[in-house]
């Protein structure tokens, strides 16, 4: 993995152009937040792929408090010195409790073998939001958080990041023009003495979505999404490390239905991979996942069930 | 004897140096252990505690559910 450290915040600030007759420059809608820069490809491209069975349940207390009883078995990867893959078969129960309120958000999920995942969101005011995320274990030194302070303005966004293990990072993001936002973010880590600097750019439209990210640990990012129809979507991704000279490219569609939605895509890895999502009746959703790994003939089946 | 007298004094010079450095270092060394101890016991208080907050929470937000609801699986 070329890029450990998720991206965080720098300074580049852009400033505001002269009021232009067609474009009001004073009333820039404000932008998507750093993280969510490359969202609709994220939406497309990413897969949910998984393994064997899953298995959801989430019942609803009332209309902000729900608990879920989630099960899943299968093979799970390690990582293995060898180019073969090694599989171990397991199953596991998790048991989580959400509560949404347009304020505070509270989401925590505990596995049997007592790994906690946590993350809480909280509207401090109205500009200023604070999320933590925290993934705890039992084994020592394998616990991980995460505190990020986000203000947001008018038409821009800053955020500022601290992480355990001494990990500080900001973004910050500016509309340029009605379509236009660029920003940029810089982050330090203390316990491998690292620190970074990044830049992003991203340009959408009613029908189209282009963005692109650059950071100095050596990541490229550019995608492409093109929205063709309510339905349908069409997206591409090209990532590449200028350090270790790793590339890769996808491009992968998206379909969403009345009743189902199917998202597919292929990779320059040879990765051909494929989501089902249909709904059966109310709250009862049907998942089907599928991934072909052709260069290392690692072929993934999975199915699941939602409830709720 | 002069030479045993003479160590004597150098030992307790040393002494004294060392006892000064040490208390400037026991300060850092006590704020360190401080954090690192109040870290280690919020970190065992999230991983015991969240869930059941985040529960408690819920359970006290409106409509308020029944305390069988949290528990049959229907």
């Amino acid at each position: 993995m070329a890029d450990i450290f998720p991206p965080l915040t720098a300074a580049q600030v852009d400033a505001k152009i002269k009021v232009d007759e067609k474009v009001d420059y004073s009333n820039l809608p404000c932008p998507v937040p750093y993280e969510e820069l490359h969202r609709e490809a994220l939406m497309s491209l990413r897969s949910d792929n998984f393994e064997g069975l899953r298995f959801d349940f989430t019942r609803a207390l009332n209309q902000k408090f729900s608990l879920s009883h989630s099960v899943m078995m299968g093979p799970t990867e390690i990582p293995s010195q060898s180019s073969e893959t090694i599989k171990i078969p397991t199953a596991h129960y998790e048991f989580g409790a959400n509560y949404y309120d347009p304020k505070l958000l509270l989401i925590g999920r505990v596995m049997t073998d007592g790994r906690l995942s946590a993350r809480v969101k909280a509207d401090l005011t109205e500009k200023l939001v604070v999320k933590a995320n925290a993934q705890i274990t039992n084994e020592q030194h394998q616990s991980q958080a995460m505190f990020n302070f986000d203000y947001m303005g008018s038409d821009y966004r800053a955020q500022l990041q601290l992480g355990q293990s001494a990990l500080i990072g900001a973004t910050y993001i500016q509309s340029v023009t009605n379509h236009l936002s660029l920003g940029g973010e810089v982050f330090w880590a203390g316990v491998p003495r690292k620190s970074g600097i990044g830049y992003a750019a991203r340009y959408e439209t009613d029908k189209m979505v282009a963005s692109a990210q650059v950071a100095s640990t050596g990541a490229v990012v550019m995608n492409y999404v093109q929205k063709i129809s309510d339905k349908v979507s069409l997206a591409t991704d090209f990532m590449y490390n200028y350090f270790s000279r790793d590339v890769t490219a996808s491009v992968g569609y998206d379909y969403i239905l009345r009743q189902a939605r199917v998202r597919g895509k292929i990779d320059s890895n040879g990765v051909a991979s494929a989501l089902l999502e249909e709904r059966l009746s109310m709250g009862l959703n049907f998942l089907l996942s599928a991934e072909l790994d052709h260069k290392k003939k690692d072929y993934k089946f999975g199915f699941g069930l939602t409830v709720g | 004897m002069e030479s045993t007298i003479s160590l004597k004094v150098k030992g307790k010079g040393k002494g004294s140096k060392g006892a000064s450095s040490s208390d400037d270092k026991s300060k850092y060394q006590v704020v360190k252990e401080w954090t690192n101890w109040s870290l280690r016991k919020a970190k065992v208080a999230t991983h015991y505690g969240f869930i059941p907050l985040v529960i408690f929470i819920g359970m006290n937000s409106d409509p308020k559910p029944h305390l069988f609801q949290l528990l049959s699986p229907v």
